[in-house]
């Protein structure tokens, strides 16, 4: 029996098709194993029974805006982070707003497989979602979590999991609300010496095995070509050397400043279970002290750094240290 | 063919003996995950269980990015001679992909000498999956989660022993003087490797398979199939059959280096011109497909993709081989799991 | 042991800037080691090419455009395009370089003894044929063939290769050489037309001809119909293919069409051996 959620949206998107308002709906449906759900694209309004929205929908659905046909009129389901995304991309002129139809759905939030997983020995056969409560059954036997206690950390500090900019927001509730942008869980890194940061970081880098899994998820890695395929100039190591591992995630992150909406979908992708969020989260901790910018936040506002110069960018009297406890 | 039975407490002893002579290299867990790596204490290896390393093992002969030569003035090639090693604990699925590199690599009238002498100079021992994962389709592309005809040895768990086949010379020197196994014991063996390939995916019809990927070559399946591939290489570079590398100078240590390459990126078939025999998702996921399961039977009749699961498993998105595979059969997949 | 991947130690003897606008060169390579030359020479064969290497930029796969008898250099007539052919095109004689071949499976010109050859290049491409043809008109070969006739299609006169030797063509009995530019020029004694129609218009007879055919990607697209048109079957038509390469020898998998690798069992095909590959040129 579909939740009721998974009824609305499937409702909306049965609209869309059979009124023509859109060539597409792209959501979620089940995957081919107990803990994954899969990214679908319905064209015809009879296959809407598919959707379905859960814990384990890891992926950021804004990325395949970038990859649909030039024209075509894309609905999406969009929980918060999804949102900020599109309207990031809309704003840097990547999409045409008008060909773009955002489901909202207030988030749930998204599992960490890890967190479920904590003995790698023993299969995940089953996951159950039930309000805040989430059943698993494992090979071993079964174990119920509360939800809170298996997000994924970026859902954790996520500030805005309410659906903005959309179109229209489905009549279910979240479980989480909003509240103010709060990056604090960086204080403890803030703390260390350069010399304890850059030892956290080449840990974390050296297991990378350069497959971009992170890149591809991401909505906002839109370059057509990226920094690492240039040859001439040859910017950076194309290898698994640390010189290459390290320069790929520090310059990423760069490229991410006031951009990034920390949806997280980049570490979800890793296959290696590489952290990075962080990067980008301290990148964007600093945007917000001093220009008070989020990123997809806004209805007009462009990153600062696409806008140097411009009056549109708004300095706060915040100061540097105020953030830093 | 020789069989041999010995003591997990025996092995662990015997593996330190090995220890001390030769490099031996065994699936470890490393803190974050299982991986092949040396081994100093015969205590760290992992060997039960159903996990495969994630790291697939042909990086130990393929390594990932791997210096073929340094030119500061003059060309100095990588020649150096490699060390003897034991690789223990390489599950069926890496050994068979092995092979199949072997046949890309060095059958051919220009062998590759680095894999040549990373191959020749290791042994390996297979270790048979009692308990295969939900991902595990070995028996469906044409292999055995006990296969004994493409390493210098299997280990079977017994429980509290191993029961070990001798497949070479090499392997029967590591273990000369363990006694034989008896009729019991070889029966007891062959019961409990029954039951285990009785509950896996049946084999794939591997011609008609074939015939119905290059039918598709043109149509609009691989469109369809590739929506939500992010065009990422997680699936190539975890793959143990994928061989596909990269050559590259890297100015700044004066060295050509091989990397890994995958097919699922955009640049990787484009030319200087800008013309790109792949331009999109589509192309780049039907040749991956295709060369897994339709070219490599070309080539030798074999089906290319060794079933170890990974890119079901770590795939960001959910992409299925073992569901394409089924889809351009027209069948249900529910038919191919276990 | 030979290393695959190992370039022999060359050094550039000659460079001939073939066409008005510099964007094509040629480069006459000689060989540092007497035994690399000797191994070279002893597999040669036209319609072969090399990957020719320089530390630091990189490598490029180039095909041969000298035949073995010119003496014991090689000519690459390179286009500049990327980052190694903007490195090479910067080098002078005197210069090292690396090279790997020769690679590839070449022209079967032992099959086509006693046959008519049809040689259609296009562009740059012709390189291979430019070797193959003065090959073939050396005077220990040239009684093995039949009638030759070559086209050779540039956009313009000023793009077009190796035109002393071409001149001299146009002259000799033994070849009938037929040149086209795209636009119309004053001074031009020959076709104006692209190659595919001013073949239809050559109307060339099949009976016991071999059509071999060598350019971009387009050209080859629209001539192939044509050669079909006229007649001819598809195992006696043959093109050179090109494709992004790597090592060459068919080992790092991205040169492949189907089942085949381009570097290894090509660059040469014959027309009814690609339509039994997958369409992915």
């Amino acid at each position: 029996m579909a939740s009721t959620r998974n009824i609305k949206i499937q409702t909306e998107a049965k609209r869309l098709l059979q009124e023509k308002a859109v060539d597409v709906v792209i959501g979620f449906k089940k995957g081919t194993l107990p803990y994954k759900m899969q990214p679908c694209f319905i064209h015809d309004a009879k296959e809407v029974e598919q959707f379905e929205l859960n814990g384990l929908c890891s992926n950021n659905l804004a990325v395949y805006l970038n990859h649909r046909p030039k024209g075509e009129k894309t609905a999406i389901v969009v929980r918060g982070c999804e949102s900020r995304a599109v309207q990031a991309l809309v704003l840097e002129n990547r999409h045409a707003r008008e060909n773009l139809y955002l489901i909202g759905v207030p988030c749930i939030g998204i599992l960490d497989i890890q967190k479920l997983q904590a003995d790698e020995q023993d299969p995940i056969l089953a996951v159950e979602e039930e309000g805040d409560q989430v059943r698993v059954t494992y090979r071993s036997g079964e174990k119920t979590f509360k939800r809170i206690e298996i997000l994924h950390d970026a859902c954790l500090h996520c500030n805005h999991p309410q659906p903005m900019h959309a179109d229209m927001v489905i009549d279910e509730p979240g479980y989480f609300e909003d509240k103010p942008f709060d990056k604090s869980y960086l204080g403890s890194f803030r703390k260390l010496s350069i010399k304890e940061r850059n030892a956290r970081f080449k840990e974390e880098a050296e297991r990378c095995i350069r497959c971009y899994a992170c890149r591809e998820a991401c909505p906002m890695c839109t370059c057509e070509e990226c920094f690492v395929n240039h040859s001439r100039p040859q910017w950076t190591d194309s290898t698994t050397n640390p010189a290459g591992q390290q320069a790929w995630h520090i310059i990423r992150a760069f490229h991410q400043a006031g951009r990034c909406v920390s949806c997280g979908a980049c570490e979800r992708a890793c296959p290696m279970n590489i952290k990075m969020t962080y990067l980008t989260d301290l990148l964007n901790q600093d945007i917000f002290t001093e220009y008070g910018f989020e990123p997809g936040a806004d209805e007009a506002l462009l990153p600062p750094f696409l806008t140097l110069g411009d009056d549109q960018v708004k300095f706060t009297d915040q100061q540097e240290d105020s953030h830093a406890d | 063919m020789q069989t041999k039975w010995i003591s997990k407490k025996d092995f662990q002893k015997l593996v330190s003996k090995w220890v001390k002579k030769h490099a031996v290299y065994a699936p470890v867990h490393n803190g974050k995950e299982l991986a092949f790596q040396a081994v100093e204490k015969p205590e760290q290896i992992v060997l039960d269980g159903y996990l495969n390393t994630r790291y697939p093992a042909k990086s130990l002969f393929l390594p990932q990015s791997e210096v073929l030569m340094s030119y500061d003035g003059i060309l100095h090639s990588v020649e150096n001679a490699e060390k003897e090693k034991i690789i223990l604990g390489v599950r069926s699925c890496d050994v068979r992909a092995m092979r199949l590199l072997d046949h890309a690599l060095i059958d051919d009238q220009n062998p590759d000498e680095y894999w040549k002498r990373k191959r020749e100079s290791a042994i390996i021992l297979t270790l048979g999956c009692n308990e295969p994962e939900e991902t595990c389709f070995c028996t469906a592309v044409g292999g055995s989660p006990f296969s004994t005809n493409e390493s210098d040895g299997l280990l079977i768990d017994m429980g509290d022993a191993y029961c070990i086949y001798l497949l070479t010379e090499k392997g029967k020197v590591l273990f000369k003087d363990l006694p034989d196994t008896d009729e019991a014991q070889l029966k007891s063996v062959k019961k409990m490797t029954k039951q285990v390939e009785k509950d896996m995916p049946a084999l794939l019809p591997k011609l008609e398979l074939h015939d119905a990927l290059m039918a598709s070559f043109e149509t609009d399946f691989w469109k369809d199939v590739s929506q939500s591939c992010l065009g990422c290489g997680v699936c190539t570079f975890l793959c143990p059959s994928c061989f596909c590398f990269d050559i590259v100078d890297e100015t700044v240590r004066k060295e050509r280096v091989r990397n890994w390459d995958t097919c699922m990126f955009r640049t990787y078939s484009l030319e200087a011109s800008g013309h790109n025999p792949r331009p999109t998702k589509a192309e780049r996921t039907r040749q991956r497909v295709m060369h897994k399961f339709a070219y490599w039977v070309d080539l030798i009749d074999e089906i290319g993709c060794t079933g170890c699961g990974r890119c079901v498993k770590y795939c960001p998105v959910n992409i299925d081989i073992r569901e394409i595979a089924a889809a351009a059969l027209q069948q249900d997949f529910e038919g191919m799991k276990k | 042991m030979k290393n695959c991947y190992e370039p022999f130690p060359m050094h550039i003897d000659r460079v001939v800037i073939e066409t008005t606008d510099a964007t094509l060169k040629s480069f006459e390579l000689t060989f540092d080691r007497k035994e690399d030359r000797e191994e070279f020479f002893s597999k040669y064969n036209p319609g072969q090419f090399c990957q020719l290497s320089i530390f630091g930029k990189g490598e490029a796969p180039i095909g041969i455009a000298s035949a073995a008898w010119e003496g014991d250099f090689v000519r690459f007539t390179v286009q500049k395009m990327g980052k190694f052919t903007t490195a090479i095109h910067a080098m002078h004689a005197g210069d090292p370089i690396g090279m790997r071949g020769p690679l590839g499976n070449g022209f079967p010109l032992d099959e086509w003894k006693g046959m008519n050859l049809l040689v259609i290049g296009g562009g740059c491409a012709f390189s291979t044929l430019y070797a193959m043809t003065k090959h073939i008109l050396h005077p220990s070969h040239r009684a093995d063939y039949a009638e030759i006739t070559a086209l050779y299609g540039t956009r313009n006169s000023g793009l077009c290769l190796y035109k002393p030797v071409i001149e001299e063509w146009h002259n000799r009995s033994d070849i009938e050489v037929h040149q086209a530019i795209d636009i119309a020029e004053d001074d031009w004694k020959y076709h104006v037309g692209f190659v595919p129609a001013v073949l239809e218009e050559m109307a060339p007879k099949p009976k016991n001809t071999v059509a071999v055919l060598c350019g971009p990607p387009v050209m080859t697209r629209f001539t192939l119909p044509i050669l079909t048109k006229l007649g001819f079957p598809p195992e006696r038509i043959f093109t050179s293919l090109e494709k992004r390469m790597k090592c060459g020898v068919g080992h790092c998998g991205r040169c492949n069409i189907g089942h085949k690798y381009v570097c290894k069992d090509g660059p040469v095909f014959t027309l009814k051996e690609l339509q039994e590959l997958p369409n992915e040129i």
